[in-house]
């Protein structure tokens, strides 16, 4: 049974629309900001978070949007916010435990009707949740987790009976999928990479990932043209483009702005003015750049930190560790790595604001009912949940 | 003058803000964004808010909102094969550029300013589409005038050109040809005697006195292509061939190009290669025709892709095939050319691949590159996205112990020299490398 655990959410990042940061219509916000849901007392569970609007599910089942796209309902167990589509999930129209899953344009304010409907059957055998209540797979996944949703059409995506998904997450053009044994899927456009299978092929279905068989792994993320999975014992495997470090290895573009930190990862604020061109390494031998990691990587958090779960935007990403700290890395214009200023960074960078006030970001698995580190596939603010 | 201020948001001082303004539209009114419902209803928004903050003169706010509108656009342009990007996104994009190029230049009129608004109409040309009647063209027109009209120091040499003595010329590989058969050569065939000898059968040949009156044929030097477009950002291919591991794709000026990749003995290759200059300085296409013989296919001329192909000595093109014909012109210096029938393709050991490089992720100069603020990728130089060929060996150092087949290939070889025209056929796959400092000319059309 769930406890109602206190906490807090913290948002940061793009705010171009007033999507209900902290500080009102900041179109960047560059540091960790109290969230201000709107409706005051909102006992937000779930966010979903687009780059021009976000919504917020609550325990009671109420939706709320804020930014772009306004709006309200209520009976609502899941909701996902895309530019194109906003999908709910609700509960179903008569007595039996199904769900209904339903499309809207983000901006009908919820008024009229959906672009479309589907009846969502209850979920299988045994899988029921805190409460009784069927377990729901975060969207995009279905909670049946044998179908997804796309904001493409078609809308409604059936996966092959023989997958069993745990989690899904979709890119700009590919999507990754875990499954109940810990084996990494991915399927789509490969063209940075994002597929990790050595290529820049495409794949139409979904293709287990060969280098990382044998490693069960906990989590999945995808950003708009990277992957990322973290293995059971806290290792993080990261693929895809790297033009902003959001792979945490060295980028051309950062070397070029004086700001890669390529090489031995010292302190925080490395690599000055004066790293022009390639880093050495110690022997002095140049460092290449890499703009596009085809397979897995391994990367290596500060400390020998493990991670717990991860998160991507369109071009970065974040981490949150076992003992509680967050790491951001990659594109950071907007202000979504939460450094307080808009670099961006091609290695790990821990977001000092939490251990300044000693607030840790608390991970759940990503079955469970409370959402931790909720990413947008742009530049996009993230809400991070605290315990 | 000074009365105005107060009323009218947009007055500024300076008479290159006062031709910017005269170009675009008078009111936010009249900007007709004109974009389809593909483009989504809050970029639509924002776009608009930006319009409104440029004609309120809330300059700084604009930028800002403008900056927002080009970053989402360019995830846009990034996604998918290029091809496929729907042309309201680029349109998008142009705006966005539009907007931050003039608020640059309504804060400064200094040559750095100028310069950096500069770079932001060639994005927006590289990688946007059309928008208001070509206003990027005019807008970039402006600035261009305007940056020379300072005499910024050059970025790159002004003086003297490489003569064709230097030292680097020793080293070139001049093919010994005596044994290879050469491509034919006429002197201004009539274009019935052309289609039937040569465009029908699908056979190369060269054309002589048929280009040789061009204006550029006397006017392209390094410096006249400093001085007409010196100061405009385009893209560079750096690296030895696009099959290596290490070829990658940047953007910088033709004064970058020029001071780093042609003169002063320059370290690594770099190639201006297959880009659509014409458009993006029609200055410059006023000094070429298009040679009568296209009009000999389908299409319609505006569908003519006219591609420059500006590099030092030493350029080289591995062995590929184009999916339209090609009629190549060279202005300046000569190239080493090779030509192998469509027929002989087993021979030369294609296979299906994307590149994977190191530093860049490309296709063949097809598809997108790596950089930020990437160009678009150029047209899939072979078949269509997805049937990508390589001829895997290198056609002038073969490893026969691979590619055993490939001795006995025949083929079709020149040295192609300043006025020369030679016909591609469709499909055939053609090898070139530079022998001298070139400028090549390329019309492809169906």
């Amino acid at each position: 049974m769930a406890e109602e655990l206190p906490g807090a959410w913290f948002g940061f990042g793009f705010c171009g629309f007033g999507q209900a940061l902290g500080s009102g219509r900041a179109r960047r916000v560059l540091s960790p900001e109290p969230l201000r849901a709107p409706g005051a007392g909102l006992d937000v569970y779930r966010v979903s978070a687009s780059w021009s609007y976000t919504a917020f599910v609550s325990r009671g089942g109420r939706l709320e949007l804020a930014g772009a796209a306004g709006g309200a309902a209520g009976g609502c167990r899941d909701a996902w916010a895309s530019e194109a589509l906003l999908v709910l999930l609700r509960a179903g129209p008569g007595p039996e435990p199904g769900a209904e899953l339903q499309a809207w344009a983000p901006g009908s304010a919820l008024r009229g009707e959906p672009l479309w409907v589907h009846t969502v059957e209850a979920e299988a055998e045994g899988d029921d949740g805190p409460g009784g209540k069927p377990q729901a797979g975060p969207l995009p996944l279905l909670p049946c987790a044998r179908a997804y949703v796309s904001p493409r059409p078609p809308f409604y995506r059936p996966l092959a009976p023989g997958l069993r998904a745990r989690r899904l997450e979709l890119g700009a053009e590919h999507a990754l999928l875990l499954d109940e044994a810990g084996q990494v899927f991915s399927w789509g456009g490969g063209r940075h990479g994002q597929l990790g299978h050595g290529t820049l092929e495409a794949e139409l279905e979904p293709r287990p990932l060969e280098a990382l068989q044998g490693l069960p792994m906990a989590e999945v993320a995808a950003g708009g043209w990277h992957s990322v999975s973290v293995s059971e014992t806290g290792d993080v495997y990261i693929w895809g483009w790297n033009e902003s470090g959001q792979l945490a290895l060295p980028t051309r573009s950062l070397a070029e702005d004086g700001k890669t930190v390529a090489g031995e990862a010292a302190g925080l604020h490395e690599g000055g003015p004066d790293v022009k061109s390639t880093a050495g390494g110690e022997d002095g031998a140049p460092t290449p750049f890499i703009a596009v990691q085809p397979f897995p990587a391994l990367l290596d958090l500060p400390r020998g930190s493990e991670a717990v779960k991860a998160s991507c935007g369109s071009r970065h990403t974040a981490v949150v560790t076992r003992t509680g700290e967050l790491y951001t890395w990659g594109w950071g214009k907007y202000g979504q790595l939460g450094h307080k200023d808009t670099s961006s960074w091609d290695r790990p960078c821990r977001v000092e604001y939490f251990v300044e006030r000693q607030l840790q970001p608390f991970l759940f698995s990503a079955d469970q009912t409370n959402q931790k580190v909720i990413w947008e596939k742009n530049q996009t603010p993230q809400y991070i949940f605290l315990k | 003058m000074a009365e105005d201020i107060n009323r009218d948001p947009l007055a500024g001082a300076g008479a290159l803000w006062e031709a910017l303004l005269a170009l675009l539209p008078r009111t936010k009114e009249e900007l007709k964004l004109d974009l389809s419902e593909k483009v989504e209803r809050s970029v639509v928004m924002l776009l608009q808010e930006a319009t409104e903050l440029f004609y309120g003169g809330r300059r700084n706010e604009c930028l800002q909102t403008s900056e927002a509108v080009l970053d989402y656009s360019w995830e846009k342009l990034n996604t998918g094969p290029w091809q496929d990007v729907d042309k309201d996104w680029r349109r998008v994009y142009a705006f966005g550029c539009l907007l931050k190029a003039a608020c640059l230049c309504e804060a400064s009129e200094d040559a750095t300013t100028v310069a950096a608004a500069l770079k932001v109409c060639d994005m927006g040309l590289l990688m946007g589409a059309a928008i208001l009647g070509d206003i990027l063209i005019k807008v970039a027109a402006i600035l261009q005038t305007h940056l020379l009209s300072r005499k910024r120091p050059a970025q790159g040499p002004t003086q003297e050109q490489p003569s064709t003595k230097k030292a680097r010329n020793e080293h070139v590989s001049i093919p010994d040809m005596k044994s290879e058969r050469t491509v034919p050569r006429l002197h201004c065939p009539s274009l019935q005697y052309f289609r039937k000898h040569f465009l029908v059968p699908e056979r190369p040949v060269i054309l002589e006195g048929v280009a040789d009156h061009w204006p550029c044929m006397k006017k392209w030097s390094l410096e006249y292509i400093q001085e007409v477009a010196g100061c405009r950002t385009v893209p560079v291919e750096v690296g030895s061939r696009y099959t290596d591991e290490e070829w990658s794709q940047t953007l910088m000026t033709v004064n970058e190009f020029i001071s780093k990749y042609i003169v002063d003995e320059p370290r690594d290759v770099g190639y201006l290669a297959q880009h659509q200059l014409f458009d993006q300085i029609p200055e410059l296409k006023q000094d070429i025709s298009i040679p009568d013989y296209c009009c000999l296919g389908d299409g319609e001329e505006d569908e003519i892709t006219i591609n420059a192909w500006f590099g030092p000595q030493g350029t080289v093109s591995p062995l590929h095939q184009d999916p339209q014909q090609n009629l190549l012109v060279q202005v300046i210096g000569r190239k080493y050319i090779r030509l192998y029938s469509p027929q002989e393709s087993e021979a030369l050991y294609p296979h299906d691949t994307h590149l994977l490089h190191n530093t860049s992720q490309v296709g063949v100069r097809g598809t997108q590159c790596d950089m930020a603020d990437s160009p678009p990728p150029h047209p899939v130089s072979g078949d269509q996205v997805g049937d990508l060929c390589f001829p895997q060996v290198d056609v002038e150092h073969p490893d026969l112990e691979k590619f055993p087949q490939f001795a006995e290939a025949p083929f079709l070889s020149c040295i192609l020299s300043p006025g020369e025209v030679l016909f591609i056929p469709v499909k055939y796959w053609h090898y070139v490398r530079a022998l001298d400092l070139s400028f090549s000319v390329s019309f492809w059309w169906s």
